[in-house]
């Protein structure tokens, strides 16, 4: 009875993992036959400039995306959850971009933030600011793919958020809320402490989506310009499918994954410590 | 219940591996699946071909689609396919990933089943063909030249590009043609640092004697005085500020700037006529410039590449592969998507006069072609062109002198070439 089930877990989730890990320690470009070479990939891992730069660049990405994320989202979330005339409507438009793919963000804010003909620089010019470079500019590339991801996925920290929002025991903001606490005290000494399990848990989650950042700057800057948004996952895309590299690409991902999972492993962690 | 929907769970598994179906069809046919990466007007044009190839050969079944992907993503689609086993009889593939590819013993080897190889063009042949095997049949051919808007010409006194303009010439009108106030810039240079931003590059060296590549391809040869000359050209557009840089990695919107009239010319091949036709440009098309009168222009050719599935249907793939560059079909294929013929054959056809009527302009780019030289063929090929595409937009951006960036280009070109 448990048998089909197993065999599309196995075949879709363990088998290419496995298959991933052995290719791994393989000089192989996927067409012809490869040969094991050990370890050298790591190695070579370990020396290279623009894994570093990647790296680099995923790190930076990810320490402006998450707090940002978590920040706007619980400040939104707190701003949405009153019951206002038109409130649902409010929640949807804020959560519809969320849906959006994010190859169709890419292909929309490229011609948004495009330095000669984009609105944003239109917008800018009439309030006196001269055209910037967004994307063009290596110094304000990831700055702007911060800004469009933020655009895209606020909608899911929001939602989240919200739910997190409507538990906190409205007894106990009312109490407080008697003994004079004003809007700041409540926040930080009644809702924080309540939504703290979800606050962590969307830290990790958002730490996990940072690092995969893939279709935004495939569809946007191809990791240019001149490498400023090389993160790790477009690397090994790179690498295995441009540079027919794939056995190097494995070797890259795997360094990645591992961190992530170690990551994961820290929420439970942090949840044991807790309770 | 649970029974059921597990063994439909198993059904839909088990379905989705039994791969793809079979060498031959419910009738007896040779299958032989197409993978064609075409979309709009040229997938109907191969439709109707492939129609009528199924009618005059009963033998053979083709069934053709676009293979989930359009041309430009065929690499990485038939890279995937080949690892995993599963990949079809005939793709349509770039001309500059053929060499890469052709490391998978997959390729199926079409020397000697070619017929009237020499009707290609020089640069169509030296394309198709690694360690002297012919490893595809050409499918699509261009080349580059200059294609300029009059009406942007005219309105800033500038004369048109003629047959003996020089780069600097170029440089000069591009200058003059820059109205950064309206909006409008002299040209546009691909700016994704990708195979696009590249080729653009090698015409300006070829024009000087230089070579990409040693003799035996083992090194760069551009870091000369003909290579800093040529990059040294990008250098002036850049700081001129009359580029457009187009980080589009399709290069789309640089099209698009130049179909509605913001770019004065372009340096492109003959795949912009057809747009710039419907969009009503008043446009003219001069050969690329040149250096002391050598204008020697790049060529693209794409292939139909054929891949072993078995030795029927590694033969029935062959039999059509070159069915569809025959004149008779190839006169209606180009001609249907308005590009130019593959084979000089198909120039002595009334299609090729309706063609050069329908599309002015198209006889200069197939005069150009029979000068035209090719990309090396070797993998290590889209590594190469990575690194001085990366070279070319720190130019276009501004960030690095043509010198220096031709200088890492071609340290970073000599790692890659040695790596591979």
């Amino acid at each position: 009875m448990v048998l089909p089930a197993a065999a599309v877990i196995l075949g879709l989730n363990v088998v290419p993992m496995v298959w991933a890990f052995l290719l791994s320690f393989r000089a192989d470009d996927l067409l012809s036959p490869g040969t094991w070479i050990g370890l050298d990939n790591y190695r070579k891992l370990a020396d290279d400039p623009v894994f570093r730069t990647a790296v680099g660049n995923t790190v930076a990405y990810t320490a402006m995306f998450v707090p940002l994320s978590i920040v706007l989202g619980l400040g939104i979330a707190i701003l949405l959850n009153r019951d206002v005339r038109f409130i649902g409507l409010y929640r949807t438009c804020v959560f519809v971009p969320f849906v959006i793919s994010e190859a169709a963000e890419g292909a929309l804010f490229s011609f948004v933030f495009d330095r000669h003909y984009g609105v944003a620089n239109t917008a800018l010019s009439a309030i006196g600011i001269p055209p910037q470079g967004f994307l063009q500019d290596p110094g304000q590339a990831m700055y702007t793919l911060v800004a469009i991801s933020l655009w895209g996925s606020i909608g899911f920290c929001v939602v989240v958020l919200l739910a997190a929002l409507q538990d906190v025991p409205p007894n106990l903001v009312e109490a407080a809320r008697l003994d004079g606490a004003g809007r700041w005290v409540v926040l930080r000494h009644i809702v924080l402490p309540s939504i703290q399990p979800v606050l962590v848990f969307l830290l990790v989650w958002q730490t996990l989506q940072a690092f995969q950042l893939f279709e935004l700057v495939y569809t946007t800057t191809n990791g240019g310009p001149l490498q400023a948004t090389a993160v790790v996952v477009f690397y090994v895309y790179q690498q295995a499918f441009q540079q027919f590299n794939a056995g190097y690409g494995s070797a890259v991902a795997y360094v990645v994954a591992l961190f992530l999972f170690a990551l994961g492993t820290v929420r439970l962690l942090v949840r044991r410590v807790r309770v | 219940m649970k029974l059921l929907l597990s063994l439909l769970a198993l059904l839909l598994v088990v379905s989705a591996c039994s791969g793809s179906g079979g060498d031959t069809t419910t009738d007896g046919k040779i299958r032989v699946v197409f993978w064609h990466g075409q979309n709009d007007t040229s997938k109907k044009v191969l439709d109707t071909l492939v129609a009528e190839f199924n009618r005059t050969h009963p033998t053979i079944q083709v069934e053709s689609d676009s293979g989930g992907v359009l041309a430009d993503q065929m690499t990485v689609k038939l890279t995937a396919a080949l690892a995993a086993g599963s990949y079809p009889d005939v793709a349509y593939l770039y001309g500059s990933d053929l060499a890469s590819l052709a490391r998978s013993p997959k390729v199926a080897d079409l020397t000697g089943k070619v017929a009237d190889w020499n009707d290609f063009w020089p640069a169509e042949r030296d394309a198709a063909q690694i360690d002297g095997k012919i490893r595809g049949v050409p499918a699509l051919v261009d080349d580059l030249g200059l294609v300029y808007n009059k009406k942007l010409f005219d309105a800033a006194g500038v004369a048109y590009p003629n047959e003996n303009w020089s780069w600097d010439d170029f440089t000069a009108a591009a200058k003059r043609l820059t109205d950064s106030a309206a909006g409008t810039f002299g040209t546009g240079w691909p700016g994704a640092a990708n195979e696009d931003t590249t080729w653009r590059l090698w015409p300006m060296i070829w024009q000087q004697g230089g070579e990409i590549l040693t003799a035996d391809h083992s090194r760069t040869a551009f870091d000369t005085p003909a290579g800093a000359k040529a990059m040294g050209v990008i250098g002036r557009l850049a700081s001129d500020k009359s580029v457009f840089v187009d980080t589009d990695p399709t290069s789309e919107r640089m099209n698009q700037l130049f179909n509605s009239g913001r770019l004065g010319m372009l340096i492109a091949g003959p795949w912009v006529l057809p747009d710039l036709n419907s969009a009503g440009i008043d446009y003219g098309v001069a050969r690329l410039p040149g250096v002391n009168g050598n204008h020697t222009t790049i060529a693209g050719p794409d292939n139909w590449v054929v891949f072993d599935n078995g030795s029927a249907r590694t033969a029935a793939a062959t039999v059509f592969a070159t069915w569809l560059a025959d004149p008779a079909q190839d006169t209606r294929w180009t001609g249907g998507i308005d590009n130019m013929p593959v084979r000089q054959a198909t120039t002595k056809l009334p299609g090729y006069t309706d063609l050069v009527k329908r599309v002015a302009g198209v006889q200069t780019f197939v005069d150009t072609l029979a000068q035209a030289k090719a990309r090396p063929p070797i993998p290590a090929y889209p590594k190469l062109s990575t690194m001085v595409g990366q070279a070319i937009v720190s130019v276009l951006l501004g960030q690095s002198n043509a010198e220096a960036a031709l200088h890492k280009a071609a340290q970073d070109g000599d790692q890659a070439l040695r790596g591979s």
